[in-house]
């Protein structure tokens, strides 16, 4: 994978903030100059269902990631890291968070979800780079469980996978956030990368 | 008032392909502005009116997409550029408007978006609206990247205004809903000076004799358009080889990231249309025969590929025609693996396969769009099974209800298309003799659902019809129709009480009643299941999504479990509520999720209330 081209596939549930992650993550590569389109389906989002979207960077004109083309897979909730995993191209990079939201079949006790530990076997099987971030817990320590998905974005451009870093993240917030929400979304930024860095 | 969709900075902007219309039809100087929503369109007429206190336009959220159409035709009649938008089947709801107005041309100028969607992402079919470009004879744009969307749709209002026949901007769900960089154009401080309306019945008015000559002015005009079209920037060639391809809509997409990729940009010579009909017919002849294969790449039905195909007969072109056929179908949505695949096929190269990752070794638990916690339709369907069962047969609509397919509820057996419930259900009770209900939604009810019911009382049909009235147009997100509060419509609009509607349709057996209410419910459903003849429950209750954001009513109980029971299990069984959890100790209610309609603690004596929160 090119460093300066990169498809990201985004797999998230209704109402985790997916779709603002993308945006945010969209806008901050157009304020760094970098060719990006972004791509999303809305619809049934609010209603519990799955999200999927995405962010091209370098020059692709499609908004669409088809399977087995994105080079990183920004997962939202553990399960449809999991579920968006066919998406990856082998020896890309994961990051997703711990967190889990049980779909209505296991809240209702007809299904099971697997375990986190089954969900990273299976990650670690077919990719070079793999980072499970506990997104919820570290979203409350910066002052909101919302930024759950800003520390995953955080996390993401503390990798190096991409032509962005966190600052250029921040940077964008910086315009993009309203001023009530934008410190804890610095420091969920900050949280992210730095689970990154210490590896 | 300040937007940035208003900004003068030419940026570029990140706007979704929506947005980036909008900005378009404002540079154009669009005066009128009419809609109904549907997925992928919605956004469009959403933003216009966040956009309405600029004071540059009209727009309004119609009744149903003829209504929109109608408006907009008139007020071009009147002189304005005007806009209408609407998802691709309400084309079928807005043709015979259409048809008429290509004959007549509009002076102001119209754009009809139609916002397509091959994969039915959200929708009950994947018809080609391109067809309809082609049937009523309307010049068609198709872009294909956000920048295309603004661009392409200030050129179609340009060029609607300058020929007077109505544009069509068509778009897919991927260019609808896709985000990308927009460099804004000089915004004008006003709409465009009005057309004046010039009376002429002999044009205008379309009995027979004015007609058959506006048809031959038709085709004339669409010949003009045509030559344009040759000319066009937006039908434009690029990169060179033997193998030629002709690419339109997102095909052009899928295509450049292939020859990006891969590295083939010497080996293929494209010819883009972006301006998509009428057909550029010399250019495509010039072209088809200056390659020694001709590749044709378009979504959904091949419509390019016969007309190429057909003017390849007529020219006594050679160049042999590829296009549907192998991996390319009529079937769901392009992709880049698919047309790459194509090219390597026609090109003689071998490519990698790709290496996706496996995945998961079993099936995941899915996560079906479900109704909402607190949904009122969900105390409705619960009531009718309790009621009616299996017995009766379900007509169902289009909205957020139709949800309510999937068991335990169950509660759809057939659904054509917006407002078909009570006239499908009544045919269907005829034939079959059947019980029938049909539920209906507030804003579908106003789209055409009037319409079955009058017909249901003029031919005295058997059908109990539950409107599943929550205020809002809610599966796209909380439009306002009719039926919505005249305090949220503001002075603009002008609230109509169902009930009234109703009895001014000749129904005399109308009750009203809230479903969260179960004992009203099921005794309203009880009641009218003894009678016969056209039947009308009015059930009544806010969208809870609706309450919560716009009305900020938050329900400061919610319902736990205080025993656990068999009465517990089996209200979690039925009702499927998203705010319960089951597991081997028993059911829970998550109290972040339960709206507090208390609709299980009426059904099953383990639930009860506790305040939210230690409130």
């Amino acid at each position: 994978m090119s460093k300066d081209r990169a498809r990201i596939h985004f797999a998230g549930v209704g109402g985790q903030g997916t779709l603002t992650g993308t945006t945010l993550l969209a806008r901050a590569a157009l304020d760094k100059g970098i060719p990006v389109v972004a791509g999303e389906i809305h619809g049934m989002a609010q209603r519990g269902g799955v999200v999927e979207s995405s962010v091209l960077l370098g020059g692709w004109q499609s908004s669409v990631i088809s399977p087995g083309q994105a080079d990183i897979v920004l997962g939202f909730e553990a399960m449809e890291t999991l579920r968006a995993l066919p998406y990856l191209h082998q020896g890309g990079a994961v990051l997703s968070s711990t967190d889990f939201i049980p779909p209505p079949g296991v809240s209702a006790g007809r299904e099971t979800s697997p375990t986190l530990a089954a969900i990273e076997a299976a990650v670690r099987d077919c990719v070079a780079h793999s980072w499970f971030v506990p997104c919820r817990e570290l979203a409350r320590e910066a002052g909101s469980e919302q930024c759950a998905n800003t520390v995953l974005l955080g996390a993401l451009c503390a990798t190096g996978l991409i032509p962005l870093a966190p600052d250029d993240l921040k940077k964008t917030m910086d315009h993009a956030l309203s001023p009530r929400i934008l410190s804890m979304n610095h420091k969920a930024v900050d949280l992210g990368a730095a689970f990154v860095n210490q590896g | 008032m300040s937007h940035h969709l208003l900004s003068a900075e030419p940026g570029p902007h990140l706007l979704l392909g929506n947005e980036a219309i909008v900005r378009g039809a404002l540079e154009a100087g669009v005066g009128v502005v009419s809609c109904y929503p549907g997925t992928p369109s919605s956004e469009v007429p959403d933003t216009f009116r966040m956009l309405r206190e600029s004071g540059r336009f009209y727009m309004e959220y119609s009744t149903n997409e003829k209504v929109a159409l109608e408006v907009a035709g008139g007020a071009a009649l009147g002189g304005a550029m005007a806009l209408v938008t609407m998802k691709h089947v309400g084309l079928n709801v807005a043709a015979d408007p259409l048809f008429t107005m290509c004959y007549t041309g509009l002076p102001g100028g119209l754009v009809v978006l139609s916002a397509d969607d091959p994969g039915c992402h959200s929708s009950q079919d994947e018809q080609d609206n391109r067809s309809y470009a082609r049937f009523a004879q309307l010049p068609c744009f198709e872009p294909a990247t956000a920048q295309e969307a603004k661009d392409m749709t200030r050129d179609a209002f340009l060029l609607a205004r300058e020929t007077g026949q109505p544009v069509l901007l068509r778009t897919t769900t991927r260019i609808s809903h896709l985000r990308g960089p927009v460099t804004f154009g000089p915004l004008p401080e006003t709409a465009a000076p009005l057309v004046p309306f010039i009376r002429n019945p002999q044009r205008f008015v379309p009995v027979p004799a004015v007609s058959r000559l506006r048809h031959k002015v038709l085709v004339g005009n669409m010949e003009a358009i045509r030559e344009k079209a040759e000319t066009s920037p937006w039908n434009r060639e690029y990169g060179s080889g033997k193998l030629g391809v002709i690419a339109s809509g997102v095909a052009r997409s899928y295509l450049r990231d292939v020859l990006l990729a891969e590295g083939w940009e010497n080996e293929v010579r494209v010819l883009e249309l972006g301006f998509s009909w009428p057909l550029p017919l010399e250019r495509i002849a010039a072209f088809a025969g200056s390659v020694e294969k001709l590749l044709v790449l378009e979504e959904s039905e091949p419509l390019v590929e016969r007309d190429v195909r057909a003017l390849a007969q007529q020219k006594g072109i050679r160049t042999p025609i590829f296009g549907k056929g192998g991996n390319l179908t009529v079937f769901l949505e392009y992709s880049f693996p698919q047309v790459r695949e194509a090219l390597a096929l026609l090109l003689g190269k071998t490519i990698r396969p790709d290496t996706a990752c496996a995945g998961a070794e079993r099936e995941l638990p899915q996560r079906p769009p479900n109704l909402c916690a607190g949904c009122a339709h969900r105390a409705v369907y619960y009531s009718v099974r309790q009621v009616f069962g299996d017995e009766a047969f379900y007509s169902s609509d289009i909205g957020c209800y139709t949800l309510g397919l999937l068991p335990p509820l169950a509660a759809a057996d057939f659904l054509f298309c917006m407002g078909s419930s009570i006239s499908a259900g009544s045919g269907f009770a005829k034939s079959s003799g059947k019980t029938t209900l049909a539920f209906i939604g507030d804003s579908t009810f106003f789209h055409s659902g009037i319409t079955g019911l009058v017909n249901a009382v003029f031919n005295k049909h058997d059908i109990l019809v539950i409107i599943l009235d929550n205020g809002t147009t809610a599966m796209t997100g909380h439009q306002p129709n009719p039926g919505v509060d005249q305090r949220l419509l503001g002075e603009d609009c002008v609230h109509l009480d169902i009930e009234a509607v109703v009895r001014g349709c000749g129904v005399s057996q109308v009750v009203k009643v809230k479903p969260s209410n179960t004992k009203a419910m099921r005794s309203a459903l009880e009641t009218m299941k003894e009678r016969s003849g056209v039947r009308v429950i009015i059930a009544e209750e806010p969208c809870a999504l609706f309450a919560r954001r716009v009305l900020k009513k938050n329900h400061d109980r919610c319902a736990f479990v205080a025993e656990q029971d068999e009465s517990v299990r089996r209200a979690a069984a039925e009702l499927a509520c998203p705010a319960f959890a089951c597991s081997k100790d028993g059911v829970s209610v998550d109290a972040s999720l339960c709206a507090g309609c208390m609709v299980c603690m009426q059904i099953a004596r383990g639930f009860t209330a506790r305040k939210k929160d230690g409130q």
